[in-house]
């Protein structure tokens, strides 16, 4: 039977590690899905993963149930992604390799479904990191763009043009 | 092909963001342009498309072991760095009574209690009363063993204050004891200010 995710939260809270972890099971492949559509770079992907439930543990006594869990945990999440962007661009420039396809596979999807979703997938990951951090919170997370302005900390303006930008790249991309 | 100038338009239509007026004008434009058309298409298509993806992609690999060996280590580093602000506030009292005890009887100058030393002791409790209330209602919000490591501190520190309001109540005028309520009157400050401000970024 599957413990209620109020009663996990609130044990995890209290320090229950196990209890965090059953959290963690929930929630890692929506955690890990949104740092590599973010990222396109499955290796960073996993760290800003760890990074995130780290984050999340830290700061959990801070969660009031104000909103879905879920939801919180996601926005922390992209809160670590950017975070780690703006560290790793000063960095360097990290440069997208579309060398692995198989990091968007999923095993049981059907096949035509499959292939369609794979070609959005690669073509989402070798957009521009800007036009694609945009299309992926607003096209693929339905986050609007006052709450991607909030969270990325760019202009309204510029959510708008990126997007616009990012969905000309796809169509061209995809019309191949 | 779109009409060039109309990007931003065709976007807002198919998001549906776009004030009724301005919608009606864009559909007055699609009924005679066909590349708008097929645009306004691809458009729906794309981002029916990206709504559609799935929202979960499990990792390669198995991320809770390093994950919770992270969360060990981390709140190791935090115990170990709150235990030795508490050992260190702790030391502080003990040397100052020690110097105080072996210090001559001819350094103790009797004066009277007067009106400054009076609200600086007001001053003490007003604090540790306002810090300690505030951390009541946020000590939830702390680690069981923060919590068990700072009332092992505090105990150190009260049994400090206490021992040196006693001194103090024989021998009022005793400038070198009023520096020693003083100094573990502004640990005992200064930790459960520390506490507030962990308990409340937590």
């Amino acid at each position: 039977m599957q413990a209620d995710p109020s009663d996990l939260i609130q044990r995890a809270q209290q320090g229950d590690q196990a209890a965090f972890e059953a959290l963690y099971r929930a929630h890692v492949g929506r955690v890990y899905a949104l740092c590599l559509r973010l990222t396109a770079d499955p290796v960073r992907a996993e760290e800003l993963t760890q990074d995130a439930f780290v984050r999340a543990w830290e700061r959990l006594a801070s969660f009031r149930g104000e909103s879905a869990f879920s939801s919180w945990l996601y926005r922390l999440t992209v809160n670590v992604v950017f975070l780690g962007q703006r560290a790793s661009r000063r960095r360097a420039l990290r440069v997208f390799t579309t060398h692995d396809p198989g990091a968007f596979e999923r095993p049981g999807d059907a096949p035509g479904t499959a292939a369609t979703q794979l070609d959005l997938e690669r073509a989402v990951a070798a957009l521009p990191p800007g036009a694609r951090e945009v299309f992926v919170l607003h096209d693929v997370e339905g986050y609007r763009h006052h709450e991607i302005a909030e969270l990325t900390g760019i202009a309204v303006g510029t959510s708008k043009a990126q997007l616009f930008r990012a969905r000309r790249l796809l169509r061209e991309a995809l019309s191949k | 092909m779109m009409c060039s100038d109309r990007e931003a338009q065709l976007n807002e239509y198919v998001d549906g963001t776009l004030a009724t007026g301005a919608r009606a004008l864009v559909e007055t434009h699609l009924a005679q342009c066909a590349g708008c058309r097929d645009a306004v298409a691809e458009l729906r298509a794309l981002v029916a498309g990206a709504a559609a993806l799935p929202k979960s992609i499990e990792p390669g690999r198995d991320l809770w072991a390093p994950i919770t060996a992270r969360i060990v280590q981390r709140a190791t580093w935090n115990l170990q760095r709150a235990f030795w602000r508490g050992a260190l506030a702790a030391a502080t009292l003990v040397i100052g009574f020690a110097i105080y005890r072996l210090l001559p009887s001819s350094t103790v100058q009797y004066r009277p209690e007067s009106t400054g030393w009076i609200a600086v002791r007001t001053e003490y409790d007003h604090a540790t009363d306002e810090l300690t209330r505030a951390l009541a209602t946020e000590r939830d919000r702390l680690r069981p063993e923060t919590v068990a490591l700072l009332e092992r501190n505090l105990g150190v520190i009260d049994a400090a204050i206490r021992e040196s309001r006693d001194a103090l109540a024989r021998d009022p005028g005793n400038v070198e004891l009023r520096g020693l309520f003083a100094a573990a009157a502004r640990q005992k400050v200064e930790l459960l200010r520390w506490a507030t401000r962990v308990a409340t970024s937590s």
